[in-house]
């Protein structure tokens, strides 16, 4: 498995031709002003209606006068809360599934797929390439014209999980790469059933990738439309009443439960990045290699 | 031996077969609907090439599919050109906080479309902060960031720019540090070492960010919907329409169809390129 990779030191830039001092100093201002630039792009709208949710001049913030009507608005609105919960039950029903599939699918893949496993990782990642949408009305052909069936959140959950499977795999195929096989063996050599192995050896070692896969999975499918719309048939969601919603214009509540999903994503990242950086999990992420670019 | 290949039966059959189930088989049925055809909300059963004859004669859906193609062509484009610098400023500069940078992306991209277009209206609506902040300065605001295709693009690049910084962040960091160590110590100037060595060995995984925002975009209908103006239709918008407001069913498993096919050929287009002479270190090495 260890290729030359790990084995030979890292050799540092030490001979070569170097740029000239104000050429790397323009190199990195640049580069660096870009960056920024970009998260500025990427945040700003998001703080934007933030402070737009929470003050009473909605439109233009700045600066706020704070007002949580938007925010009680929203609670006090029934609809949001039927939907809440709807789109907690479909982000755990698709993410359980999802996760599920995906272990067993890179599993299959590193140990028992052989010769066939360019074949295999092709059909499992296809779902990448398939748009959403189309994940969706193909369902819905399915289940709603050829076998009949009423949408519902069930079929909601296997359309979404579809589609979250080829993220997740891509999560377990960081995580299971680096896995040591031969642990499995040697508790199974020990006198381990098979279902003990996985249990106290596999399960314990693997779950930083599993708890990636299902939160990405979660979220997801939390926060779909574009699959989900076909196929709830006339259960609310929170994706589907904020389109609804939004289609007769943009209401201050409708930037108070994006800042709240915002939040509750924010704080979920941020956890992992603590865990992290703490070294308690790494979900998949390998901070030894780095320094990739010279 | 036995007990081996049942183990790897059950790994590799049990997800094929839930492929197969939930995403193999509705593609197939949609194909089968695409040959029948509608009338007044019924379908009726006859296999026949009617709606792709619609597709191609009616000038309309041409429009909407062109149209679509230069928005997604030129979307991924710009998303490539701006993720490239920011995956390698990260890269370089990150130092420790790599991880923190690399996360943040993901905030804006898990948090959904539909709340993504509500805070893109706060970004390019009339009362989008754009547009406030001129007219509180006492100028015009902009026309053209209302309802519009520029609109759409700005709104294409902010939903996938995530998804491509991700994507060539992670090639990046999946490449070999040492070759370009290599090529400068023999003699190449900066410049020479990232076109000969990181930009030919990073080119899969900047193919890869490409198909990821072209066939999202090919396909949106939210975007369009709420940020384009009334000469902004996209292919997706008239789609997801066939299965709403018209109820032609089978209409729009024919448009689902073609753009199932646009979009493999853009993935198979992509992916004529020698994986080998990339360099492409698969799923990452040891």
């Amino acid at each position: 498995m260890t290729e030359t990779s790990t084995m030979v030191p890292h050799v540092p830039a030490a001979g070569g031709r170097r740029l000239p001092a104000p050429r790397i100093l323009l190199r990195t201002g640049a580069l660096c002003l870009v960056t920024a630039m970009v998260y500025v792009f990427l945040y700003l709208p998001i703080i934007h209606i933030g402070l737009g949710s929470a003050s009473r001049n909605t439109n233009f913030p700045y600066p706020p006068h704070w007002a949580f009507k938007a925010y009680a608005d929203l609670f006090a609105n029934a609809l949001y809360r039927t939907a809440l919960g709807n789109s907690i039950l479909l982000g755990l029903g698709s993410a359980v599934l999802t996760v599920t599939m995906s272990t067993m699918a890179m599993i299959g893949v590193l140990r028992f797929a052989g010769r066939h496993a360019r074949i295999f990782i092709l059909l499992f990642v296809a779902p990448l390439f398939v748009a959403e949408v189309l994940v969706g009305i193909s369902s819905l052909v399915l289940s709603g014209l050829f076998l009949g069936l009423p949408g519902n959140l069930f079929s909601a959950m296997l359309a979404n999980s579809v589609h979250c499977f080829a993220y997740a795999l891509l999560i377990m195929a960081t995580q299971l790469y680096r896995y040591d096989w031969r642990l499995d063996e040697a508790a199974m050599v020990f006198g381990a059933t098979p279902a003990q192995t996985f249990w106290l050896v596999t399960l314990p070692l693997i779950w930083p990738g599993l708890l990636g896969a299902f939160l990405i999975s979660f979220i997801l499918s939390f926060n779909n439309l574009e699959i989900s719309f076909y196929l709830l048939g006339a259960t609310p969601t929170l994706p589907s009443v904020a389109w609804g919603a939004l289609r007769y214009g943009v209401k201050p509540e409708l930037f108070a439960l994006a800042t709240l999903v915002n939040l509750t994503v924010l704080a979920g990242l941020a956890g992992m990045y603590v865990a992290m950086a703490r070294g308690w999990a790494k979900f998949g992420h390998r901070p030894e290699r780095g320094a990739a670019v010279g | 031996m036995t007990r081996k290949r049942l183990a790897g039966l059950a790994f590799l059959g049990i997800p094929t077969v839930y492929l197969l189930a939930f995403f193999v088989l509705p593609l197939l049925s949609m194909a089968v609907l695409s040959l029948w055809r509608t009338e007044n909300y019924h379908i009726i059963r006859e296999a026949s090439l009617g709606n792709f004859a619609t597709l191609l004669t009616e000038p309309a859906y041409r429009t909407f599919l062109m149209r679509s193609v230069v928005m997604a062509l030129s979307v991924s484009a710009l998303c490539i050109a701006i993720s490239w610098p920011v995956a390698y400023a990260i890269m370089l500069y990150g130092g420790r906080y790599k991880l923190m940078f690399s996360l943040a992306l993901a905030v804006p991209f898990l948090t959904g479309e539909v709340l993504r277009v509500i805070a893109l209206q706060g970004l390019l609506g009339p009362m989008g902060i754009i547009n406030a902040t001129l007219i509180r300065m006492g100028a015009a605001p902009l026309r053209f960031l209302m309802y519009s295709n520029v609109a759409s693009a700005v709104g294409l690049v902010y939903l996938y720019l995530p998804i491509s910084i991700t994507v060539i962040y992670l090639s990046l960091s999946n490449s070999d540090a040492r070759l370009v160590d290599a090529a400068k110590i023999f003699g190449a100037s900066p410049v020479q070492a990232f076109f000969q060595v990181t930009w030919p060995l990073n080119l899969f995984g900047t193919m890869i960010a490409a198909v990821l925002c072209f066939i999202p975009c090919l396909s949106t209908t939210l975007v369009p919907r709420f940020l384009g103006g009334p000469d902004g239709t996209l292919y997706g918008m008239a789609l997801s329409q066939q299965f709403g407001e018209s109820g032609t069913w089978a209409l729009g498993a024919a448009m689902g169809v073609v753009l199932f096919a646009v979009s493999i050929a853009a993935t198979a287009l992509a992916f004529r390129l020698d994986l080998r002479r990339t360099g492409y270190s698969g799923l990452g090495r040891s």
